[in-house]
């Protein structure tokens, strides 16, 4: 069994990429365990009318990357792209350019759906008459006009989810980043909300998407990344994926893949 | 840029959000409407239930009649209380003459008196009044002793007009009467010390005991003046003789409106803080601690509003909720006032002009403290972790305002200088309607204010900035793990290590006057500036930097400097002496020094030290300490972690902070600026310790220049002229000199290849 190596499979930097990441990396300090290294110089890009998988355990570093992807974090070293614009130096352009949506759907307790969207429309710099001419559209889609007057505090999980999505796409922007998206949703919820991402795709989004569920990567994800403590195990389509590792199930592909990592740093400290 | 639209909207939503919180309308609205109706609610039935409680009162060895009579049979006697319901208020008990008695034959020489402290000790009375044994028999001897030289000197007259030439004293006179006209002859003294002094006992530690007192001594006063008028009576002069006259008091302030001011320029700038505090705090936690809580700041921070919008919008809503708090509150409390009060006569309504200031000093207060709700509010991880910020700060502010309120604390530049502190003392001296005392130091209050709120509002920015506080998981602190992470972790020190620094020389030093001042021990000048040097400056400095940092040569940037760098810190230090001693001049004539200060101060400069022991102490020693602690570990710390003017700020503070003077203080905080730049510009201590010593060396000359013969020096009388108080320098001398500062230290920290091509493009432009 070879881990495959993602330089191999893809260019990191396709020229119809809108999403670049080079060589990114990220430490933190802690007190006790020290230096952590969330994210260890990792490097992929997505095109428009992608959906794009980072999949991987819990703590394998996917928020991390997710959240230098919206600028929230700086990296340590390596680049971000997004749209054209560097992350490091052009943030506020990187941010209209990007739809993002966090682990925690967070919602503003005290303010309506319709509110909620106008408020970070207003945020983007939209037109009043414009936004609300969006919105109405985009209400009607995402089938929200029944929740359009209900308070964030009186949501159900899934209404919050459908308003986050709202609320990322209000300004219509060509990039979507989606932090686990269905953790704690019903079935019937995440299943519409696997739709409306797919639908997106359809529309020409580049869509960045991270999971630990592997049914959601393998029936959504145009391309995947597995992802374990802050590296790129392996790389590419499904199809790329089960041809280069011989393994048809991708979660025994996950597995096989994780446990050959261990191994070799568990060789390697001893 | 910074759009004003990104932060309306979101000052807009902030405002929406809060109004839609029900506990922040409890906080804001609801508490205040009902808390002072309530409060005086609950005061009018606590009045009724604890009203006053009568004073139990021993008295002990009053058994013999006293003249004017002070008891009847139940106690005393109405006539010296001024109504006798008050009478009500005093329950007496005598010591029967057995229990005297039975103790007479103890080995106490006045057995009333122990019987007076026993009676106290064990509580069972508030207070003892206490009469020593033939009191009322000596009282009557003294007056009939006055009866009886009257009416001596009234024969006597009589008898020296008979047979003239006689020359007997009054005295003499009484006692021919006395031997005269008394059957009985007996020594008469007309003198105090005769008559033994009666005693109240009281104890100030119980409260109780110290009503008994006041009412006590009133009562007897008005005995005293009855024994008075008796006497008088006696001498057979008119009871007004020892009181022909009264003054009278009159309160201009009842004319002019200004009635009352006083009281309300203590409490209204008080409450006014307070409120604001509140007022802010609670919108401030729920808007930044709850929005990371919540998880919606990620969300909005991934939003194209800028982090100073965000923040500027946030600051603006706290600053309306904190506005309104503290507004609501003063006007309930004021109506509750007036609805319960208003018919005494002691009350008067807070003068309008009193409210006029009190509005426009709502902004600024509040805006004060809402940058710092803010940034406290910024840090805390959630709003159970902000809500426990509260009290702390609380405790802080308390002081601040609480020192204005004492009796004659009074604006002036150090109080003014204060954060907080100054702002009150500002309006309440404004309140009282001292206007041209207040209008002198609107200015540096603005400027602490101002500067606070700009430097909280960074913090606040900074926060929304900073990875570790946005994204900070509840780790356990673990003590051990922390010093091993502190340890010599850093090459330099950072901008906490500094402020650390900072706060410890200051910390030193008041330390360690307190403790000299109360050990007793008396130094002499060279002694106090090796103390002051040594141990309040350098030790925290050496040991911090040992501690915390692992490169000593950049911490205290111990590099040889360019010889430029060297000649122009000396010829800087000579052009600005002018400026500096001008400067100083002009602040001690505007605040003047504290005249006991000023004569410890002449008493220790006065020392028999020669000028050279005296340059080696006052000015070579400091430069070498100051310097490697202020622009050393200080600023290297702070740069380490601020911006480079924010840095050179906050050290030139402490430098200025860490001289005790405040008038020192001012000068000193100039040339904190300027020798950090200096610090900055040539990346070497070694110019700031030559500028230091100079600085300080000519500024000592100056002040020895008096006594010596170089006052007539051409040269000297060029530049300065005399008078009673000193030496002046020439304006044109000291314009003169930052002109020419300024170039040297342009030419400091030119680099010396663009000079030249500079010098190069010159010569081939003139030829």
């Amino acid at each position: 069994m070879t881990v495959i190596e993602s330089e191999g499979l893809t260019p990191c930097c396709r020229s119809s990429a809108i999403v670049s990441v080079e060589q990114l990396t990220k430490y933190y300090d802690d007190l006790r365990r020290g230096r952590i290294v969330a994210v260890d110089g990792i490097s992929f890009s997505a095109s428009p009318g992608e959906i794009f998988g980072l999949l991987g355990p819990n703590g394998a570093g996917k928020t991390t990357t997710l959240r230098i992807l919206s600028t929230l974090l700086k990296p340590t070293a390596g680049r971000v792209l997004i749209n054209g614009y560097d992350g490091l130096t052009q943030p506020d352009q990187v941010r209209r350019s990007i739809g993002f949506m966090s682990v925690n759907t967070a919602v503003y307790d005290r303010m309506t759906a319709w509110e909620m969207v106008e408020y970070f429309g207003m945020l983007y710099g939209l037109d009043r008459q414009e936004l609300r001419d969006r919105m109405e559209r985009l209400f009607d889609r995402l089938k929200m006009q029944e929740i359009r007057d209900l308070l964030g505090s009186k949501m159900s999980t899934g209404m919050k989810q459908k308003v986050s999505i709202a609320r990322a796409l209000v300004h219509d922007p060509p990039v979507l980043i989606f932090d686990e998206p269905t953790a704690g949703l019903d079935v019937l919820v995440a299943r519409a909300l696997l739709t409306t991402i797919a639908e997106l795709r359809d529309q020409g989004k580049c869509v960045i998407f991270s999971t630990h569920i592997m049914r959601e990567a393998e029936k959504l994800c145009d391309r995947i990344a597995i992802l374990h403590r802050g590296q790129i195990l392996a790389m590419g389509t499904l199809e790329e994926l089960r041809e280069q590792s011989g393994e048809n199930d991708l979660e025994e592909l996950f597995f096989q893949l994780i446990t050959e990592a261990e191994r070799k740093r568990a060789d390697r400290a001893s | 840029m910074m759009t004003w639209r990104n932060i309306w909207i979101v000052f807009a939503r902030e405002i929406r959000d809060q109004l839609r919180d029900r506990r922040t309308i409890f906080m804001v609205a609801v508490l205040p409407v009902l808390l002072y109706p309530l409060l005086g609610m609950i005061f009018f039935q606590l009045a009724q239930v604890m009203g006053e409680k009568p004073s139990r009162i021993l008295v002990i060895g009053a058994r013999e009649p006293l003249e004017p009579p002070l008891f009847d049979e139940t106690g005393f006697v109405s006539s010296v209380f001024v109504s006798p319901q008050d009478a009500v208020l005093l329950k007496v008990e005598f010591l029967s003459d057995e229990v005297l008695k039975a103790r007479a034959g103890s080995a106490s020489e006045d057995p009333g008196r122990a019987l007076a402290e026993e009676a106290l000790r064990t509580e069972h009375y508030d207070a003892v009044l206490y009469f020593p044994p033939g009191f009322a028999a000596q009282l009557a001897d003294f007056r009939e002793g006055i009866r009886q030289q009257i009416a001596a000197g009234l024969s006597s007259e009589a008898n020296s007009e008979a047979k003239p030439g006689s020359e007997k004293s009054p005295e003499e006179a009484g006692e021919d009467a006395s031997q005269k006209q008394q059957p009985t002859p007996r020594t008469v003294v007309v003198s105090r010390s005769a008559i033994p002094s009666p005693r109240v006992y009281y104890s100030t530690a119980n409260d109780r005991s110290q009503t008994a007192y006041r009412r006590l001594v009133e009562l007897l006063d008005r005995w005293t003046d009855q024994v008075m008028v008796a006497n008088l009576a006696a001498a057979r002069l008119p009871p007004d003789a020892a009181r022909p006259f009264v003054f009278e008091t009159a309160d201009v302030a009842v004319q002019s409106g200004f009635r009352g001011a006083a009281v309300w320029a203590k409490i209204l700038p008080i409450l006014l803080v307070m409120w604001a505090l509140t007022g802010a705090f609670y919108p401030a936690v729920d808007l930044c601690a709850g929005e990371k809580e919540r998880g919606t700041l990620e969300t909005l921070l991934s939003s194209p509003a800028r982090r100073s919008e965000i923040v500027l919008g946030k600051l603006g809503a706290i600053t309306v909720f904190s506005m309104v708090t503290a507004v609501l509150n003063l006007i309930s409390m004021g109506l509750t006032g007036w609805l319960a009060f208003g018919h005494l006569p002691d009350f008067a309504a807070p003068p309008l002009f009193a409210i006029f200031w009190l509005a426009v000093a709502l902004l600024p207060v509040s805006l004060v403290f809402s940058c710092l709700a803010l940034g406290i509010a910024a840090f805390a991880r959630s709003t159970k972790e902000g809500q426990y910020y509260l009290l702390p700060l609380l405790f802080c502010t308390l002081p601040l305002v609480g020192v204005p309120m004492a009796r004659g604390s009074e604006l002036d530049l150090g109080t003014a200088l204060v954060p907080i502190t100054g702002l009150v003392l500002l309006l309440k001296t404004m309140i009282e309607g001292q206007m041209t005392e207040a209008l002198r130091f609107v200015f540096p209050v603005g400027l602490v204010t101002l500067g606070g709120c700009y430097f909280a509002l960074r913090w606040a920015v900074y926060q929304f900035n900073s990875e570790t506080v946005l994204f900070r998981e509840s780790e356990r602190f673990h003590l051990v793990a922390w010093l091993r992470h502190i340890f010599r972790q850093r090459a330099v020190p950072s901008g906490a290590a500094a402020l650390t620094c900072g706060l410890a020389i200051l910390l030193m030093r008041f330390l360690l006057t307190n403790i000299l001042t109360r050990i007793g021990v008396s130094w002499n000048l060279v002694q106090q500036a090796l103390i002051s040097q040594v141990v309040v400056i350098l030790l925290p400095v050496v040991v911090l930097a040992a501690l915390l940092t692992r490169e000593i040569r950049a911490t205290f940037l111990l590099r040889l400097p360019s010889w430029r760098a060297v000649i122009g810190a000396v010829l800087l230090a000579v052009m600005l002496h002018p400026a500096f001693f001008t400067w100083q001049q002009v602040i001690v004539r505007l605040y003047p020094l504290d005249p006991v200060l000023k004569e410890s101060l002449k008493q220790l400069t006065g020392q028999a030290l020669d000028l050279r022991q005296l340059l080696l102490v006052m000015a070579l020693l400091p430069a070498i300490c100051e310097e490697l602690a202020f622009r050393g570990f200080i600023l290297t710390g702070f740069r380490s972690s601020l911006r480079p003017t924010h840095a050179l700020i906050f050290a030139a503070l402490f430098f200025a902070l860490g001289h005790t003077i405040l008038q020192q203080s001012m000068v000193a905080f100039a040339a904190g600026l300027i020798l950090g730049v200096i610090a900055i510009q040539t990346g070497s201590l070694l110019p700031c310790v030559i500028y230091h010593a100079i600085h300080n060396g000519l500024l000592i000359l100056q002040g020895s220049l008096g006594q010596s013969r170089w006052v007539s020096d051409p040269w000297i009388k060029a530049m300065m002229t005399w008078t009673d108080e000193g030496p002046t320098y020439h304006l044109s001398v000291v314009v003169f000199g930052i002109l020419a500062a300024g170039l040297i230290f342009a030419w400091m920290i030119s680099r010396p290849e663009v000079l030249r091509s500079y010098l190069a493009e010159e010569e081939t432009g003139s030829h």
